[in-house]
């Protein structure tokens, strides 16, 4: 690298590796290499955890790797910010569950130290414009709907146990399951109308989207893939368990760090080209308000690490096989805006409350105490989802902000309805992911189009929450998928590494063919 | 503290409210397991079998193999039985302690649940 004529680096955050990185005796077919253009030995899109873990396990076995990132920060769907009085508040994933060993070990391995999330006293259930209070997962103000709502999760549960979250279409009942909308399985086993509403809440924050929008075969795959639907909506024992100290994108930013110049960001990736030998991949950095500038790598493999609908705004030369031309065609991001209230101190808990809401209408359904450990602060932490996110769209920042302290000081009191501060994030409108927090399948889709889910196609391989087998859709699976990307490109490039050329043919084309 | 007798007599008035409740059968379908309940301070160890969506009697003891050990304090579970304790929300704190496959685990967890609503 050193080697490097000066000046050749197309940006201030190039990447280490010119010609003198190129450990592929290989070359991509067809490709003439050009003055600015970067070679890697793959070349891995998106720098959300997917990605950044794919690049490090990589790296690790001693590939040249470069990562493209369109935005200005790594992260992908976790993002964390400090807002203007202080709070450090998570726009996106934030968790951490039991059973999400990928993502503890990370954690536990930068040193970033992890807390309870806080569930004491009381939740409140806002239902036909009354407020009650409960403890445990259910709202009991009516044990009827209650006990019915814990026998359709039951249901669900032991449903989901028996498909396959990585083969969901391998179900000997898939082809049904899979025309069901998890709509139609709820007005046919749930009988009380408020039961049904406390379902379709716990749908809501889930995924995002309204139960008719998913498929049950995928509700299933999902469910079992974070163990049951029961610990996906838990905090205790369950997918809110735990709280990072800091925020959740620390790790993402920590593995970035680790790959140094490897990571180039601000390069939205608008073509891929790709053949039997190799990838080329165009982005069009944007530095400094300047023109966007064309900035190409050339590997080996690539790893696209970024949500499957998303990549239908990348031009694919040749155009991607018919099966994952469609599917990424019906992977329709969840609609979720989340939103955080910041107040004085967690005034609810003085008054024996958790901080967590279920309401069956408004916009603030789902709430959390997103406080800090120290209580030095309270915040309250909440989706507005599916339907509700949709009918906000056109109300802008102030529109949310209203419709939501309304519905907070319903069910905490008017104090909470005056936050010292209020910031939200509608992903929707979120150019790069456009949507959150997963992609959510409907009807016909696993069973459609399953397999080209993980496929590599040629070069490329896929990774992102929405490709791991286990805890689909939480930071965990994206982790787990950017691992197992990198696993399928190393035993694609002969298993074995270290200098690269070890692996490959002695005596082919090198620099000088082209 | 609460006794052996105590609890066989807080589990007979739960067992008959369980039997009676059409939801529960429905749940317990196809569930056939052996149940070992253990007191965490008192050491008693009793055994519910359940057979064709029906609660049995409780035996004081440990017999035969269990499918899913339940371990709380002798009061908790006379407690559960007598409908004054929200089981899951004990399960979860870590003073009921569910030990058996996930599935029989998820299901005793939920039946219990129901048993209290349905109270």
């Amino acid at each position: 690298m050193s080697g490097s004529p000066p000046g050749w680096l197309p940006c201030d955050r190039g990447t280490r590796g010119l010609w003198s990185s190129w450990t592929v005796t290989q070359w991509p077919w067809g490709v003439v290499m050009e003055r600015g253009d970067v070679t890697a030995d793959v070349v891995v899109v998106g720098a959300g955890y997917s990605g950044l873990s794919a690049a490090r396990s990589l790296v690790d076995a001693g590939l040249d790797v470069v990562v493209v990132e369109a935005r200005d920060r790594v992260g992908g769907r976790v993002h964390t910010v400090t807002t203007p009085t202080g709070a450090v508040v998570d726009h996106g994933g934030q968790w951490l569950g039991p059973g999400q060993e990928h993502l503890a070990s990370l954690a536990a391995e930068i040193g970033v130290e992890t807390f309870p999330t806080w569930t004491e006293g009381s939740n409140i259930e806002l239902r036909a414009g009354e407020r009650y209070e409960f403890t445990g997962l259910v709202p009991t103000s009516d044990p009827g709907a209650a006990a019915d709502a814990i026998a359709a999760l039951l249901d669900l549960d032991l449903a989901a146990t028996a498909v396959d979250p990585a083969e969901p279409w391998t179900h000997p009942d898939a082809d049904d399951l899979d025309r069901t909308t998890l709509a139609s399985w709820v007005e046919q086993n749930v009988e009380h109308p408020v039961a049904r509403d406390m379902v379709t809440t716990a749908v809501l924050g889930v995924f995002g989207v309204q139960p008719a929008e998913l498929s049950l075969l995928y509700v299933l795959a999902y469910a079992h893939g974070g163990g049951s639907l029961s610990a996906l909506v838990r905090t205790t024992g369950g997918a809110q368990e735990r709280r990072f100290v800091g925020g959740a994108q620390q790790m993402a930013v920590a593995l970035a760090e680790g790959l140094g110049t490897r990571v180039v960001l601000d390069a939205p990736v608008s073509a891929v080209g790709w053949g039997l030998a190799g990838v080329t991949v165009t982005a069009l950095r944007r530095v400094g308000g300047a023109d966007p500038v064309p900035f190409r790598v050339v590997a080996n493999r690539a790893v696209v690490a970024m949500p499957p609908a998303a990549q239908a705004r990348i031009a694919f030369d040749p155009p991607l096989p018919p099966a994952r031309a469609q599917l990424i065609q019906r992977v329709p991001m969840g609609s979720v805006t989340k939103f955080h209230a910041v107040y004085e101190r967690p005034f609810w808990r003085e008054a024996g409350l958790s901080g967590q809401v279920l309401a069956d209408a408004g916009a603030a359904r789902i709430v959390f105490d997103d406080s800090p450990p120290d209580a030095s602060h309270g915040v309250l932490v909440g989706f507005i989802a599916g339907g509700d996110d949709r009918r906000l769209f056109p109300a802008g920042p102030e529109g949310r902000r209203e419709a939501v302290l309304g519905d907070l000081a319903a069910a905490f009191g008017p104090e909470a309805g005056r936050p010292s501060e209020f910031v939200d994030l509608p992903w929707a409108a979120e150019p790069y992911t456009g949507g959150a927090p997963v992609a959510c399948l409907g009807t016909g889709v696993l069973t459609g189009f399953g397999p080209a889910l993980r496929r590599p196609v040629g070069p490329i391989h896929w990774a992102g929450t929405e490709v791991a087998e286990a805890w689909s859709g939480y930071i965990d699976g994206a982790i787990s998928s950017g691992k197992a990307a990198a696993a399928d490109v190393l035993a694609s490039i002969g298993g074995e590494v270290g200098g690269g050329a070890a692996t490959h043919e002695p005596g082919g084309r090198s620099r000088g063919d082209q | 503290m609460a006794t052996s007798e105590e609890i066989v007599e807080a589990y007979g008035e739960w067992q008959v409210r369980c039997n009676a409740n059409p939801r529960l059968a429905k749940m317990l379908r196809g569930w056939d397991r052996r149940v070992h309940l253990v007191t965490s301070d008192s050491g008693l160890t009793f055994t519910i079998a359940v057979s064709g969506s029906v609660l049995a009697d409780i035996v004081p003891g440990s017999e035969g193999v269990p499918d899913v050990v339940v371990t709380a304090s002798s009061e908790d579970f006379a407690d559960m039985f007598w409908g004054d304790l929200n089981p899951s929300e004990k399960y979860v704190s870590g003073d009921i302690v569910l030990a058996g496959s996930s599935e029989d685990v998820m299901r005793l967890d939920a039946m219990s649940m129901v048993a209290f609503l349905d109270r």
